[in-house]
């Protein structure tokens, strides 16, 4: 599904990813931790180009994505992306946020994009806020409305970027479980985050990075109850 | 006190033609404006080196002369090639003077619409030009609002130095008005009612599309 190699990013002078090799398969939930500033953002948004790699390759459904040359909105309509402050569009309704890129992007009939996008909050437990405007809603249920945005563009994969550290801790919990039954219709998903009891739970795979590269990586079970790198205990140990 | 209500009753009908002059002076010069303040505002957050170089040459040059400069150097340096009637040629100056400041009303709004909007439109597989069109610009023509009615008021009035190159508007009426009877402070005091009741009634719309945006969201 996603296939990144050898990626290096730098900021100015500041070299953030290190020769990162990351394999995410087909309906697999790969979550990403680490401190802050060991780079899993930065990987996170090169995965949807929102940062453009310096060096190694990505290779998405089997195609590999030069910027240059490859049309990166294209790309992007197949890969959907949550953001840790939402970044819902203020000047539309629940309703206008959702049908936004289907109706402009695909082209597909405004009716039908309504249709679906009313199914798709319902997914979400939002059917009623259709017609509310974001700064109506609170911080749970706007992150809900992105999901449903990102959603209906149909996409293969889900990419979240800390979907719930703005939140209130009583909000958490609801974003969560949207993104569990996201997880188990089998959407492809990579998540950075800090909630390690969603890692341990929903995780196929966890992944650890430590300044730009990947330390350490397996199934939930494995890493949380035995990890080997000692910067993955002593993260651990302090997180958990 | 009676000479001076006799003065601008008498003076009235000639007025009204002025200030239709004022505003059609005005009216047409700050739609032009409009449209030339947001292709520049867009040639700068485009990103290209080269449009915002020509858009810090527009912008520097045009904030860095006085406006009586401009009007005069289009007024006679222009028509040395085109016909111009002072008219357009006072209209197109007052156009490329309000632009410059237009442009930096939309450029400021534009970046002040937060980097997540254009990355939450961009991941949703828009286009750059149509997330610009549907996501940032409707979030700054808002925020413009009240900074371009400042702008608006100050080209309302400014349009009282085409009074210069011989247009007869409010200013010049009552520049010849003030000639001919020596009543320099009861004319001057008339032109500025007369700004004053369009810049009120001007403000009055603006409130009430402020309020309208405000309640539609």
């Amino acid at each position: 599904m996603i296939t990144v190699s050898n990626l290096h990013k730098y900021f100015g002078e500041l070299h953030v990813l290190k020769g990162v090799d990351l394999e995410v398969r087909p309906q697999e939930v790969v979550v990403l931790i680490g401190a802050s500033g060991s780079g899993k953002s930065t990987l996170l948004r090169c995965l949807n180009f929102l940062e453009l790699k310096d060096e190694g390759s990505i290779v998405i459904d089997g195609q590999e994505i030069d910027p240059a040359t490859t049309p990166l909105n294209k790309v992007r309509e197949n890969v959907g992306m949550v953001f840790q402050h939402f970044n819902l569009f203020p000047h539309m309704t629940v309703l206008e946020n959702v049908i936004e890129a289907p109706v402009h992007v695909k082209h597909i009939p405004k009716a039908e994009a309504i249709e679906q996008a009313r199914q798709l909050l319902d997914k979400v437990g939002l059917s009623n806020k259709g017609d509310v405007y974001p700064e109506k809603l609170s911080g749970g249920q706007k992150q809900r409305v992105a999901i449903a945005r990102a959603l209906a563009m149909e996409p293969s994969a889900m990419l979240f970027d800390e979907p719930t550290s703005a939140l209130d801790p009583e909000l958490v919990g609801e974003v969560l479980e949207v993104m569990k039954g996201l997880a188990a219709d089998g959407m492809t998903m990579v998540v950075v985050t800090h909630e390690m009891g969603f890692a341990r739970e929903v995780a196929d795979r966890v992944v650890f990075l430590d300044g730009g590269t990947i330390a350490e990586q397996g199934p939930p079970g494995t890493f949380f109850s035995n990890p080997q790198h000692p910067k993955a205990r002593q993260f651990l140990s302090r997180v958990l | 006190m009676t000479s001076f209500l006799h003065d601008l009753i008498a003076t009235f009908p000639a007025f009204t033609r002025a200030a239709w002059m004022t505003l059609q002076i005005t009216g047409i010069s700050l739609g032009l404006a409009l449209v030339i303040g947001l292709i520049f505002a867009l040639m700068k957050v485009s990103g290209l080196k080269s449009l915002g170089i020509v858009y810090n040459g527009y912008v520097g040059i045009i904030r860095g002369t006085p406006l009586i400069v401009q009007i005069m150097w289009l007024y006679f340096g222009i028509t040395h090639f085109v016909v111009l009637s002072a008219f357009w040629a006072g209209t197109i100056a007052l156009a490329i003077h309000s632009g410059a400041y237009i442009a930096e009303i939309f450029r400021g709004c534009i970046q002040s619409v937060d980097r997540g909007q254009m990355e939450a439109a961009q991941s949703l597989g828009m286009k750059r030009g149509l997330a610009m069109r549907r996501i940032i610009l409707p979030q700054a023509f808002k925020r413009a609002i009240p900074p371009m009615g400042n702008q608006f008021i100050i080209g309302l009035k400014d349009s009282s130095l085409v009074a210069f190159i011989g247009i007869t508007e409010i200013f010049s009426l009552s520049m010849d008005n003030a000639a001919v009877t020596f009543k320099q402070l009861e004319f001057y005091t008339i032109a500025g009612l007369y700004y004053l009741a369009m810049v009120a009634l001007f403000t009055y719309v603006l409130s009430r599309l402020e309020h309208r945006m405000d309640t539609a969201k």
